[in-house]
């Protein structure tokens, strides 16, 4: 697994320090630093927390998602 | 465990995709006519769910829903060969989840073994990647580890009982949009 903070974007707010179980990130002069990138095993709750979507995972599994509405994918199809 | 079982499922779950904070899903995957057996695995649940409530009314909503679960597991566990080793009955359980629910043993770095001795308990952490009731939560907007999370611990509990003969614990760890983290406490 690897795993890239976007220096540039990160705020330093810690959030995704402390949501990690596997303490995958530490904060090294107001950044966050994927530290243990091995210990991750991809739910993807830090990048549901950071406010700066400065996450970024290589190599992880997608989970399969039954919940996407056809309708609305159409309309952001439009957009996007 | 052995190595080649641990590696054949980890290859399952490696991918070289690279997944960012703003990606948006734009379809549902796999293709609906893909999930039949989803489909029909959320029936049968809804069903038991349903069932369960009636006998036991009153008893709050966890308890009903682990049992729903539990008794399913059970259920559909009874035709599956018994096995006494926790490999065997990893390999028969992940069988038996097909379509709904898929998972990998997994260990933090750290660890040396897949199966974890700490504090007088034995263990196994279980990676929970793709989940029916996980995704059914999000589309309603609940949040996970509630009394739906109850019918999947129900249902791999009962199912690791019938398959092995033991008694089992299972305990969720973390959650998370793509995967949770469960400990599977044998006894
Ligand atoms: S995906 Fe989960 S385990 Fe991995 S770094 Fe993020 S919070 Fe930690
Ligand atoms: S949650 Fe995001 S912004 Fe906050 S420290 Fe972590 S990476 Fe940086």
């Amino acid at each position: 697994m690897e795993i890239h903070v976007d220096k540039d974007a990160c705020v330093g707010c810690g959030l995704c320090v402390k949501d990690c179980p596997m303490h995958v990130y530490e904060l090294q002069d107001n950044v966050s630093v994927a530290v243990r990138p091995n210990n991750c095993m991809g739910c993807l709750s830090c990048h549901e927390i950071c406010p700066a979507q400065a996450l970024e995972h290589r190599g992880i599994y997608a989970a399969r998602r039954h919940y996407i509405d056809i309708k609305v994918c159409e309309m952001l199809r439009k957009v996007v | 465990m052995s190595a080649g079982y641990i590696d054949e499922m980890h290859e399952a779950f490696h991918s070289d995709l690279v997944y960012r904070s703003e990606d948006i899903p734009l379809e549902c995957s796999p293709k609906p006519r893909d999930m039949e057996h989803t489909l029909h695995g959320v029936m049968k649940l809804n069903g038991l769910v349903i069932r369960s409530l009636e006998e036991i009314a009153g008893r709050g909503a966890n308890a009903v829903t682990y049992r729903a679960g539990k008794k399913f597991g059970h259920e559909v566990a009874k035709y599956f060969q018994k096995r006494e080793d926790v490999e065997g009955a990893l390999h028969e359980l992940s069988d038996l989840l097909r379509g709904q629910y898929s998972f990998e043993v997994w260990k933090p770095e750290d660890k040396e073994t897949f199966i974890i001795e700490e504090n007088g308990e034995t263990f196994i952490y279980l990676v929970f990647h793709d989940c029916i009731v996980r995704q059914t939560l999000r589309r309603n907007g609940l949040d996970q580890g509630g009394p739906l999370c109850q019918t999947l611990f129900g249902y791999v509990v009962g199912a690791i009982e019938e398959i092995t003969g033991r008694k089992a614990k299972l305990e969720i760890v973390h959650t998370g949009p793509n995967a949770c983290l469960k400990k599977l406490v044998l006894k």
